[in-house]
């Protein structure tokens, strides 16, 4: 399996690079007209309030904060910024962190890819949505939100498939975020 | 269970006697009739057409009535993952595809093909496909399709190579594997043939023998522009003609009247004020007709990039040949799923629920039926414990 996942590893990496250059702008300008649209993006509105989860009485789901104030938001909630794309359960509910899985499953090598505007830094990043696979059955903190997902004719920006290949079981159970870098500011004349 | 010992009958029968030794009551002469045991239901063959399958996708496949306020529940079968279902017209039986693995989440995996007895809903066939490769993806229209009058089912396999699994459904066996590299979902088009779309932006058609075996083959110009106007999976048929519909807002209808299908001119839903206004097609089985003339369209006001899943406020209704949009509903809560019943007055099925983009705690759906001419809502449905996306299949 090790070869296999370096050699997916790489291919995957060398696809973000593309996609960055290729597609960036067309991203860029997705997110920079709903920022003009929406004076008030959501994950800004709640990093102002106070996140009622926080209570321990509130017997809701504990939230998960990096601690780093560039990599802002709870991490156990849908409208956390690398979520952008997501469409699935959310391991940080399953024993598992944003990126990584809980124990007893299996991360699958091969993904799907999205672009997220981190609110803090303002940059975009291309994230990489790997499943978590052969555990329990999914059902737990379950996020739709499809900015940038595209049909599955185009599978690399579907998050419906479930991306459990090269792994011992294809059954779903969450899904990590995992950055995979900051996608590339400058957009060559060429491809405006 | 063990047999009731006969201290335990002894005192039963004291409970019972103390109970009854209360004044009884006048209104009722006579006792309830003893009940049958055992008693199972069986159901009507044809189907009512105010019934429709509802696919929970990984969950169940119910049928329900839709069709009279008594709203019920009238069967359901186990699913387990991407669950598909084919139902023919010809024959008294239906299929669904799903997957299982021998541990529930874990050990050896199985695709199989199930056929049930409409009757009884008692399964009386199996197929079992072979290479573990079934797409694995919530379940939408063209993953599971007949060709050649019902004969032919076709199974799309994703793993991420595509390919397409073709069974002889009365013969109860695989007849083989067909290879449609970057290419995905299965339409099918002609006597004996389908056509899928391709990452390119294309199509392509295939023509099959009776076996099952390519004859012909042929790709379509670039027309599906994945990266901004995408089609939606989602596609109605109306006289060999199936009608998709774009993410901005275009219908893009394709000729599948014969194996290698054409690709039409494609038109707008939307005027350029309404364009403007950000009016589009959005949801998850966003499209439907009935079947002659008339375009159904789940549409969304104020779209945007990552709604397009979301459930949509109105269904907006097409002349497909003049193509003028002739009426425009409103519908009571957001619908992701939409279907017309092929009853005389055909009903307009609608899934609703509520898309959670903050807390992952989705709402319970409904399913909402209305009159299509006068978007009256006629009746609702509850779905307990249904939180995403559905397709609806209505009896035929």
């Amino acid at each position: 399996m090790a070869n296999i996942d370096g050699l997916t590893e790489k291919m995957l990496r060398g696809f973000a690079a593309r996609t960055s250059r290729r597609s960036l702008f067309g991203m860029l300008g997705g997110v920079l007209a709903g920022a003009s649209s929406l004076p008030l993006l959501p994950v800004a509105r709640a990093a102002d309030a106070p996140d009622p989860a926080a209570d321990p009485k509130s017997g809701q789901q504990p939230p998960v904060y990096s601690g780093n104030p560039q990599d802002p938001g709870n991490q156990a909630s849908c409208d956390y910024w690398r979520y952008c794309a997501i469409d699935g359960s959310l391991c940080a509910c399953y024993g598992g962190t944003v990126n990584a899985c809980p124990p007893g499953t299996e991360m699958s090598p091969i993904t799907w890819i999205g672009t997220c505007r981190n609110p803090a830094d303002g940059r975009s990043y291309i994230v990489s949505y790997n499943d978590c696979c052969g555990g329990v059955l999914w059902g737990r903190c379950n996020c739709q939100r499809n900015e940038g997902d595209r049909p599955v004719v185009r599978p690399q920006n579907d998050n419906e498939i479930t991306w459990c290949f090269g792994t011992k079981s294809q059954s779903y159970t969450c899904t990590v975020s995992i950055i995979l870098g900051a996608a590339e500011p400058e957009v060559h004349p060429a491809h405006r | 269970m063990s047999p009731i010992k006969p201290r335990t009958a002894a005192s039963v029968i004291l409970a019972a006697w103390v109970s009854t030794s209360a004044p009884a009551a006048p209104r009722f002469a006579n006792p309830l009739p003893a009940g049958q045991i055992p008693n199972v239901l069986t159901l009507p063959v044809p189907y009512p057409k105010g019934w429709v399958f509802l696919d929970y996708a990984s969950d169940r496949i119910e049928i329900r009535d839709v069709g009279s306020d008594a709203r019920a529940v009238k069967g359901q079968v186990q699913a387990r993952d991407s669950t598909t279902l084919l139902v023919p017209d010809g024959r008294n039986e239906f299929y669904t595809a799903d997957t299982v693995w021998s541990r529930f989440t874990r050990g050896t995996r199985t695709d199989y093909i199930t056929v049930y007895d409409k009757k009884t809903l008692e399964p009386t066939g199996e197929i079992v496909l072979p290479g573990g490769k079934r797409a694995l993806i919530t379940a939408m229209q063209g993953m599971f399709e007949f060709t050649d009058h019902e004969r032919l089912g076709l199974v799309f396999d994703f793993t991420p190579a595509s390919s397409v699994t073709v069974v002889d459904l009365p013969g109860r066996k695989v007849l083989g594997s067909i290879d449609i590299p970057g290419c995905s979902l299965i339409f099918p088009s002609g006597e004996r043939g389908f056509f899928t779309l391709c990452s390119s932006g294309t199509m392509l058609s295939l023509k099959l023998d009776a076996q099952g075996r390519v004859i012909d083959r042929a790709e379509s110009a670039r027309f599906n522009d994945l990266s901004d106007n995408p089609l939606f999976t989602s596609s109605t048929v109306i006289d060999g003609v199936r009608y998709f519909v774009t993410m901005r807002g275009d219908v893009q209808p394709i000729d599948g009247r014969a194996e290698i299908a054409k690709v039409l001119p494609s038109w707008p839903l939307v005027s350029p004020a309404e364009r403007a206004a950000h009016w589009q097609p959005a949801g998850w089985q966003v499209v439907t007709s009935d079947g002659h003339d008339t375009l159904y369209v789940l549409m969304q006001a104020n779209a945007h990039e990552g709604t397009q899943k979301d459930p949509s406020q109105e269904v907006w209704v097409y002349d497909v040949r003049s193509h003028r949009r002739i009426r425009r509903l409103h519908l009571v809560r957001p619908g992701a799923s939409i279907a017309l019943t092929h009853a005389d007055q055909p009903l307009l099925v609608v899934q609703s629920y509520v898309a959670s983009k903050k807390g992952g705690e989705l709402g319970d759906g409904r399913i909402d039926v209305y009159d299509p001419r006068s978007g009256a809502l006629l009746r609702s449905l509850n779905t307990p414990g249904f939180h995403t996306r559905m397709l609806i299949e209505p009896v035929r």
